[in-house]
């Protein structure tokens, strides 16, 4: 006893002090940078600029109930975010698989399908908007070649196509990620259960589904995380691509988020949405972990 | 010994760094484009004539606002000078941050600004609009034109569009006969935007005033859907029967893109646009194009202004400096060198300077069309009101909603905005 006290009286005198000296810096960063604007920021989602001044209280908060245009762009971000989610999680998967055997050309295929995933979002939008262009696109071109009456695929400009517009877009970037990370996640799988399931007869299917998915559930969590975040905030390329519309057809929260808070000047509001987002967000995730964070079993 | 050394060494250069440019200094915050441009060239200018050095801060159009807003607000005396659109101009005035210039000016022996300024566009230097204080000066002096092709018009025995109904029978004639044309190609008769937004709202706004529709009544209270107000957005879908396909997301660019390929025979569109009509480079139609004023409906034609204005925030440490070089700045001998460069001006002298027409052949019909312009609504909350209303002419134009829903749930909402103001 006699001895650790000393020995903690030693430490908080020299070899405390320098370590603290060391992480002093980072500190002072994280204050400035992280802790005081969310401070800031929940403040300010409690304040209200009125003609009068400004009150305190929820008012934000239940200003998002009325508001049509935040409920539909909270539609619109999930129609997104789950459509897209699923098809890049089945493409990726697929393509992890069928890449993860031995075929020729394999390192090609590997490479080139990660050129989308190295694209700046922004790039990307401006690409797709002058393909998809429905007087001079390459799209409608392509398609006016093959014989198709392209008069009604105005894509990005059609209330309908809109949104499978962003949301093909996003699947053609992000595959590719999606695949990267599964194809990491099935190349540590070991030979042996691979080995054992065969000798127990195990039918192909049966493998799959009982061998290789669970033990690549860590990745998919990785991948479902990272991808759902992703969506959940999406910015550029629906900026970029239709700015939300048309009309509001393609309109996401966290354009709405933007406009509000720069174009409307409303940074209560604004601030009250993100941290609607935010909740959203950690619940979503939350389940995922619950689901897929389970003991590692065969 | 060293490190002391060079201790004293930065401590001296931080120093003199300092006091150095303390005494003569104004920084100005412009956008980027051709209207920015023409200010940091006058500002280069006058920093060789006065030894005051001048800083700028550049932005692109889509922040500019943002960041003169924040910082105004901030306090902190960052800018001594701002670029202002138009629109944005209430707001700034209504939160009371910026310097108010005829006191400035009766120190200069000037009982206000001069009488060369076309008075559309100096009222919306002024808050309240035309007769409160002035608050900025004009600088660049857009309104929006008619751009039509001539050639067509003449080819089809038509007269100059004068109404929304010349207009819509030409693009229908236009239209019919110019899809089978001699090349194969196809004219659309009229090119319209209807991006939600600023896009769609401008290329509404003047068939909506000429229908004798108004955004508010004489209390404020917004009547976009009066039975004008429905007619005119029914009007302009009618209209975008000829326009190109996928025009409900169109911006300035995809017009442009429609009149300088020759695919879309008339649209409304701005004065920056004419030059590149000329330009071997970029288009298929050189001197095909006519601009006019906009055409008439139950009420003559009115355009919509938009202006780039340039204020001094109130809390500018150095509005003396500042004031001085507003007025060098929009002064007729500068404002001819920004308008050589392709920035209408805002003074009727320039508009019929000889050389200047010479260069620019539209100026008469530009200085018409400025002369009878209009703001849009001024009110602070205009970037908001402008994004519902965008929102549902947009949904009209592409069918998801009829004029009159569109115009009543609009209605519903600049009610909502205003109501959330007071």
């Amino acid at each position: 006893m006699q001895k650790s006290r000393r020995f903690f009286s030693a430490l908080n005198k020299r070899e405390l002090l320098l370590p603290a000296l060391f992480l002093a810096p980072a500190i002072a960063v994280l204050l400035a940078l992280s802790i005081y604007p969310l401070i800031y920021s929940i403040t300010i989602s409690l304040q209200q600029g009125t003609a009068a001044g400004v009150t305190w209280g929820l008012g934000n908060f239940t200003r998002l109930l009325s508001d049509n245009f935040f409920l539909t762009a909270l539609a619109h971000t999930f129609v997104y975010a789950v459509s897209a989610l699923t098809c890049e999680f089945l493409l990726g998967l697929g393509l992890a698989l069928l890449l993860n055997k031995q075929i020729r050309g394999r390192g090609v295929f590997r490479a080139s399908l990660l050129i989308p995933m190295m694209l700046p979002a922004v790039v990307v939008g401006v690409i797709w908007r002058l393909m998809l262009n429905p007087n001079f696109g390459a799209i409608n071109e392509t398609l006016k070649r093959l014989g198709i009456n392209t008069a009604s695929l105005t894509w990005t400009a059609s209330p309908k196509l809109a949104m499978l517009s962003v949301i093909a877009v996003d699947v053609w970037q992000w595959t590719p990620f999606v695949f990267l990370v599964l194809l990491a996640g099935l190349q540590a799988i070991p030979p042996e259960p691979y080995e054992a399931a065969l000798i127990d007869g195990s039918s192909r299917w049966q493998t799959f589904w009982h061998v290789t998915l669970p033990l690549l559930k860590p990745s998919i969590l990785i991948v479902l995380l990272l991808r759902t975040m992703d969506l959940l905030r999406v910015f550029d390329q629906i900026f970029i691509l239709t700015e939300g519309g048309p009309g509001f057809a393609t309109e996401t929260i966290s354009l709405y988020i933007y406009r509000t808070a720069f174009r409307f000047f409303d940074f209560g509001y604004a601030a009250a949405m993100s941290f609607v987002l935010l909740a959203l967000t950690n619940v979503i995730s939350a389940i995922y972990i619950k689901f897929l964070h389970a003991k590692e079993t065969i | 010994m060293r490190v002391t050394f060079y201790l004293v060494l930065a401590f001296l250069i931080v120093l003199t760094s300092c006091t150095g440019n303390h005494q003569k200094q104004l920084t100005l915050a412009v956008v980027s484009g051709v209207e920015g441009e023409a200010l940091k060239q006058a500002a280069s200018d006058y920093e060789k004539q006065t030894g005051i050095h001048i800083d700028i801060a550049e932005f692109p159009y889509t922040n500019l606002f943002e960041k003169e807003l924040i910082d105004l607000k901030a306090h902190t005396g960052a800018y001594d000078l701002i670029m202002l659109d138009d629109p944005w101009f209430p707001r700034f005035a209504h939160e009371q941050v910026l310097t108010e210039l005829t006191p400035l000016l009766k120190k200069r022996g000037q009982s206000g600004p001069d009488s060369d300024f076309v008075a559309t566009s100096l009222a919306l230097c002024r808050h309240p609009y035309q007769t409160g204080s002035l608050y900025a000066l004009p600088y660049v002096g857009n309104s929006q034109l008619f751009f039509y092709r001539k050639d067509l018009f003449e080819k089809y025995l038509m007269k100059a569009p004068l109404t929304w109904d010349d207009v819509l029978a030409a693009a229908k004639t236009i239209q019919e006969k110019e899809t089978a044309g001699a090349k194969g190609g196809q004219v659309y008769g009229y090119v319209e935007r209807a991006a939600q937004g600023n896009a769609a709202v401008a290329d509404f706004m003047p068939i909506f005033w000429a229908f004798g529709a108004e955004m508010f009544d004489a209390n404020g209270k917004p009547t976009v859907n009066s039975p004008q107000g429905i007619a005119a957005l029914e009007f302009m879908i009618e209209l975008g029967k000829y326009s190109p396909p996928g025009y409900v997301s169109f911006n300035a660019d995809d017009v442009g893109a429609h009149l300088l390929q020759g695919t879309a025979a008339m649209s409304i569109n701005w004065p920056a646009w004419i030059s590149s009509f000329s330009d071997q480079s970029k288009s298929k139609v050189i001197g095909k194009m006519e601009f006019t004023t906009l055409p008439d409906g139950q009420k003559s034609g009115q355009a919509e202004i938009g202006n780039w204005l340039i204020a001094i925030p109130r809390e500018s440490r150095n509005a003396e400096a500042a004031v001085d070089f507003l007025l060098w700045a929009a002064s007729a001998e500068q404002m001819k060198r920004s308008a050589l460069r392709g920035n209408p001006p805002t003074r009727k002298s320039l508009f019929q300077d000889p050389e200047l027409v010479a260069k620019f052949p539209a100026y008469p019909a530009q200085l018409r069309s400025l002369e009878s312009s209009r703001p849009r609504p001024r009110t602070p909350y205009w970037n908001e009101i402008e994004n519902a209303f965008g929102i549902f002419l947009s949904k009209a134009n592409s069918g998801d909603l009829t004029p009159e829903e569109a115009m009543n749930q609009a209605n519903a909402e600049i009610e909502k905005i205003l109501q959330r103001a007071q």
